[in-house]
C-alpha cells in the first residue's frame, strides 16, 4: 500500500493531525508517569514489616496520681497492668516498649563495632516482656531475652542486644554475628549480640528502616508507659473495648490512648493511598477521553472527505482499500504521537524527579504504555473508518 | 456587542444539546481534577504569615558530632533545632525586633472535678514575642507582658476549644487553670485558629496541629520540663537529670527571630557566626562553621512540608486539563465548520472577520465557564473526600483565591480549545462558499 498519497492527503489537515499527535504524546506521558507513581507507592506499602500488623494494639498511659512518682509503685503497677492485659480473652502476648510500628519514626542512635570501619546508625528500642512473640517475630539465631538480662538497678545499662539480620549483614557480612560487641558512638556501654531476628522493617526518616537493636530494659518511667500487645486473629475489636476499663480498674489515676497498629499504618500511608486512587482515576478517564478525541477527529475527517471517498470508490477502490487508508493514516499519526510521547514521558519524569523525590522511569513501563496506547488508537479508529468504507461510490456522481 | 455575542452563542449551544453537554462535561472533568489537586497543594503551601513571613527567620547551628554529619549521608546537613544553651546565648542579641525559642511538652490539666476527669494536653513553651511574631489571633485578653517572661509568672494563654471545655466559652481572662500541681492565671484566649501547617515548628512535618495551651518558656528550668516533641543528640550527658539535659548538646528547641530589614538580617547572621566562632574557642562546634538563618517560606520549601506526591499530583492534573481541552478542539472544529455556509452569509452581509472570530470565541468561553463552574462544584466534593486523609480535615477546602484560579483555568481551557476552530471558521472565504451553495 503506497504511503505517499496518504501523507500528501494528511498535509491538507496538518493542524488536525498535530492535535492528535500532541494529545497522544501527552496521554502517554501522563499515563506512564502516573503508573510509575502508583507502582512506587505500592512498593512502599507492600514492604513487609515482619510483624503481625493486623493483630497488634498499642495502649499508653500517662499518670497524674502522685503515687506514680515512686519508682517502686510504677514498677508494681506495670506488673499488675501486664497481668490484667494477659487475662483479657484473645490476648496472645504483651510487652512494654516505646517501639510503635509504622509511625514513621521512633528512636535511634549512632553506634560502633569492631570489624566495621565507620560509625553507623540504627534504631534502638528497649523492651520488656515478650517483645518478639508480641510482634510475631522469631529469634532465628542465638537466644531471646531472659529475665536476668534486665539489670536490677534503673541506671545500669543493659549488656546484651538482639539485632536484625539486615544490620548483621551490613556490619559483618556472612560471618557469625553472635557474641560480637556493639558500643555507642563514643565507645561507651558495650552490648553483646545474643540473637538475630530475620525480619524487621520500620520506616524511618533516615535510611535505617531495616536496622534495629532491641535491648532488654524497663522502657518506661514514672511519666508513663506504652503496652504493645498481640491478639488472636480477629480479636482486636473485642480486646480494644476491654483494655481501658481493665487498666482503669488497676489504677484510675491516669489517662489512656489506645491505637491499633492497622490504624497507625493507614495513617502513615494516607498520602500514598490518595496518590494511588487519584492516579488510577486520572488514567482511566484519560485513556477514555483520548479514545473519544480520536473518534471525534477521525469522524470529522471522514465526513469532510465523503466526496473524495466516493470518487475513489467509483474509480475502483474497494471497501478494504478505504478502510486501510484510514487505518494507515491513524497508524502514522499514532506512531508519531507515541514517539513524541516517549520524549514527553522522560521530560515529565525528569520534572517530577528533579523537583520532587519520585522514582526514575523504568523502560518497560514506557514500552507497555506505547503498546497499549497504540492499540487504543487503532480500536478508536475502527468505527469511523468502517463508516468511511461504507460510503457508496454513487456519492461521487451527486453534485453537492 | 458582548451581550449580542452571548445571545448568539447560547442559541448555537442550544441547537445541539448532546454535543454541548459533551463539551461542557469534558471541561468540567478537567477543571474538577486540576482544581482539586492545585487547591490541595495550595492549602499546605500558602503563606502562613501573608506579607510578613519573609521577615521571620529560623536559626540552625551545626553543633553535631565532629566525625559525622547530622544526616550521615549528607555532609552539609545540620540539626533542625538548637540546644537549650545555644538558645539562651542567642536570646542575648538585641538585633531581632522579636525572638522566641519554643518547644512542645505534655502537661496534665485538672479541670474542676465537676467538669470532668483530668486529661493530658500538649502545651507549648514560648516567650511572649511568639504571639505577635506568629500573628496569633486573640478572642479575649492577649499575650503576657515581658515581666511575666523573665520572672516567670504563672500565666497561660489557652485556645478557643480549651476555653469552651473549661469555662464554657465565657471570657476567662483572670480565671485560673490547674496544671499538674500549680494554678495558672489565664491572660489570653486565642480565637479559633487552625493553620494547615504548624509553621512555627516544622520538625514533625504535616501531621501536628497547633497546641491548645501556651506558657512562659522560663518555666523549663525550674519545673524541669522535658520536650515531648523531637529531640536529637549525639553526645552523652555530663551528669544526671534535667540539668544535664539542658546543658547537653541535644537539640530540641525551635528558635525564631524577626528581622525586618536586610541590614538586620546581615547583622544577625554576623552575630550568629561570631557566637559559634567564640564557642569554637571553648572546644564546642568542632565541625566546619555552618549556621543557617532561614526565612519561613524558604524553610518550608527546604523541608518539603508539602509531600512530593501532592506536588506531582498537581503537575499531572494540570496536564490532564490540557488533554481535556485539546480534545475539545476536534469537536469544536467539526461543530464550527458545519456552520460555514451560515457564517459565509453573515460575512457577505458585512460582518467582519473579527466579529465572526469573537462570536465563536465567546461561545467557547461560555462552554469554559459552564464547565468550570460544574467542575468547581465537583472539586469541592472531591476535596471533602480527600480531607478524610488529612490530619486536620477542616482546612482542606477551596478558598476564594483558588476559586479565582479555577475560573481563570476554565477560561484558559475554553480559549485553548476554541481559538483554532474559531480562527478556521472566520478565515473561510465567503465567496467560495456562497458559489457552491
Amino acid at each position: 500500500m503506497p504511503i505517499g498519497p496518504i501523507i500528501r492527503a494528511m498535509r491538507h489537515n496538518r493542524m488536525r493531525f498535530a492535535l492528535i499527535i500532541f494529545e497522544i504524546a501527552l496521554t502517554l506521558a501522563i499515563v506512564t508517569n502516573a503508573v510509575n507513581m502508583i507502582l512506587h507507592e505500592r512498593g512502599l506499602m507492600q514492604q513487609k514489616s515482619g510483624f503481625d500488623d493486623e493483630n497488634l494494639i498499642a495502649i499508653s498511659y500517662q499518670p497524674f496520681g502522685a503515687e506514680f512518682r515512686e519508682e517502686s509503685y510504677t514498677e508494681g503497677s506495670i506488673q499488675a497492668d501486664m497481668r490484667a492485659i494477659r487475662a483479657i480473652p484473645g490476648v496472645k502476648a504483651v510487652s512494654v516498649t516505646r517501639f510503635l510500628p509504622w509511625q514513621g519514626g521512633g528512636s535511634s542512635g549512632t553506634w560502633k563495632t569492631e570489624g566495621y570501619g565507620d560509625k553507623f546508625q540504627a534504631q534502638l528500642y528497649a523492651a520488656r516482656g515478650e517483645i518478639f512473640p508480641t510482634l510475631g517475630l522469631k529469634v532465628a539465631q542465638g537466644r531471646g531475652f531472659v529475665e536476668n538480662d534486665t539489670p536490677a538497678e534503673t541506671n545500669v545499662p543493659t549488656r546484651v542486644t538482639i539485632i536484625s539480620r539486615a544490620l548483621a549483614k551490613k556490619l559483618w557480612g556472612d560471618a557469625n554475628p553472635i557474641g560480637r560487641v556493639i558500643t555507642s558512638g563514643d565507645g561507651e556501654s558495650p552490648r553483646t549480640v545474643i540473637g538475630i531476628i530475620d525480619e524487621f522493617y520500620n520506616p524511618y526518616s533516615w535510611n535505617i528502616g531495616e536496622f534495629v537493636l532491641f535491648t532488654p530494659g524497663r522502657a518506661y518511667d514514672t511519666g508513663g508507659a506504652r503496652f504493645l500487645l498481640r491478639t488472636e486473629p480477629g480479636a482486636v475489636k473485642s480486646v480494644v473495648s476491654q483494655l481501658e476499663p481493665r487498666l482503669l480498674a488497676v489504677n484510675p489515676h491516669r489517662v489512656f490512648q489506645t491505637q491499633t497498629i492497622a490504624e497507625i499504618k493507614d495513617r502513615f500511608f494516607s498520602a500514598g493511598t490518595l496518590v494511588i486512587r487519584a492516579m488510577t482515576g486520572i488514567i482511566i478517564v484519560l485513556v477514555f477521553i483520548t479514545a473519544l478525541g480520536i473518534v471525534g477527529i477521525t469522524s470529522l475527517a471522514v465526513s469532510e472527505r465523503t466526496k473524495q471517498i466516493g470518487t475513489r470508490r467509483a474509480l475502483g477502490a474497494t471497501k478494504g482499500d478505504i478502510l486501510k487508508h484510514f487505518l494507515a493514516e491513524n497508524w502514522i499519526v499514532t506512531t508519531a504521537g507515541l514517539i513524541l510521547g516517549i520524549f514527553a514521558t522522560y521530560g515529565l519524569n525528569f520534572m517530577l524527579v528533579s523537583q520532587l523525590t519520585d522514582t526514575k522511569m523504568p523502560w518497560y513501563l514506557v514500552v507497555i504504555g506505547v503498546v497499549l496506547l497504540w492499540l487504543n488508537g487503532l480500536v478508536a479508529t475502527i468505527p469511523p473508518a468502517l463508516r468511511a468504507a461504507s460510503v457508496s461510490p454513487a456519492i461521487a456522481t451527486r453534485s453537492v | 456587542m458582548l451581550l449580542y455575542n452571548v445571545k448568539i452563542a447560547l442559541k448555537s449551544l442550544r441547537r445541539n444539546p448532546v454535543l454541548t453537554a459533551l463539551l461542557i462535561s469534558a471541561i468540567a472533568l478537567g477543571i474538577c481534577v486540576s482544581t482539586t489537586f492545585i487547591a490541595l497543594r495550595h492549602v499546605f503551601e500558602k503563606d502562613p504569615l501573608p506579607g510578613r513571613s519573609g521577615q521571620v527567620f529560623n536559626v540552625r547551628l551545626d553543633n553535631w558530632d565532629p566525625q559525622r554529619a547530622y544526616n550521615a549521608e549528607d555532609p552539609n546537613s545540620l540539626p533542625s533545632m538548637i540546644s537549650y544553651r545555644d538558645m539562651r546565648a542567642l536570646m542575648k542579641s538585641d538585633i531581632p525586633t522579636r525572638q522566641t525559642g519554643t518547644f512542645r511538652a505534655s502537661y496534665f490539666i485538672h479541670p474542676d472535678p465537676k467538669a470532668g476527669r483530668p486529661y493530658a494536653e500538649d502545651i507549648r513553651l514560648v516567650f511572649t514575642d511568639f504571639f505577635t511574631m506568629f500573628a496569633v489571633p486573640f478572642q479575649y485578653g492577649g499575650p503576657w507582658d515581658k515581666a511575666a517572661d523573665s520572672k516567670p509568672e504563672q500565666v497561660i494563654v489557652i485556645d478557643h476549644a480549651t476555653n469552651e471545655k473549661l469555662f464554657g466559652g465565657t471570657n476567662s481572662v483572670g480565671k485560673t487553670v490547674r496544671m499538674e500541681d500549680r494554678n495558672y492565671k489565664v491572660v489570653g484566649v486565642i480565637a479559633p485558629w487552625n493553620p494547615p501547617v504548624r509553621f512555627y515548628d516544622l520538625t514533625q512535618g504535616l501531621g501536628p496541629r497547633v497546641e491548645p495551651i501556651y506558657m512562659p518558656f522560663n518555666f523549663t528550668e525550674p519545673l524541669e520540663i522535658y520536650t515531648n516533641g523531637n529531640s536529637d543528640g549525639w553526645k552523652g550527658f555530663d551528669g544526671d537529670g534535667h540539668a544535664a539535659y539542658i546543658n547537653s548538646e541535644s537539640v530540641w528547641i525551635q528558635f525564631w527571630a524577626e528581622l525586618p530589614t536586610p541590614e538586620k538580617q546581615q547583622a544577625y547572621r554576623e552575630f550568629v557566626n561570631n557566637y559559634v566562632r567564640d564557642q569554637k574557642k571553648l572546644g564546642r562546634f568542632q565541625r566546619p562553621l555552618h549556621t543557617e538563618v532561614t526565612s519561613l517560606p524558604d524553610l518550608m520549601n527546604e523541608l518539603q512540608i508539602v509531600p512530593p506526591a501532592i506536588r506531582s499530583l498537581s503537575i499531572v492534573s494540570m496536564l490532564f486539563l490540557v488533554v481535556c481541552s485539546l480534545n475539545l478542539v476536534g469537536l469544536l472544529l467539526g461543530k464550527f465548520l458545519a456552520r460555514v455556509p451560515e457564517v459565509s452569509v453573515r460575512r457577505a452581509l458585512g460582518a467582519s472577520r473579527w466579529q465572526v472570530f469573537w462570536q465563536h470565541v465567546v461561545e467557547c468561553e461560555l462552554v469554559g465557564i459552564a464547565g468550570g463552574i460544574i467542575g468547581m462544584l465537583l472539586s469541592i466534593g472531591m476535596l471533602s473526600m480527600i480531607a478524610k486523609f488529612a490530619p486536620n480535615p477542616e482546612v482542606v477546602r477551596l478558598d476564594p483565591e483558588m476559586v479565582l484560579v479555577s475560573l481563570f483555568l476554565s477560561l484558559g481551557a475554553g480559549l485553548l480549545a476554541g481559538i483554532y476552530p474559531s480562527w478556521r471558521v472566520c478565515s473561510v472565504a465567503p465567496a467560495m462558499q456562497l458559489k457552491v451553495q
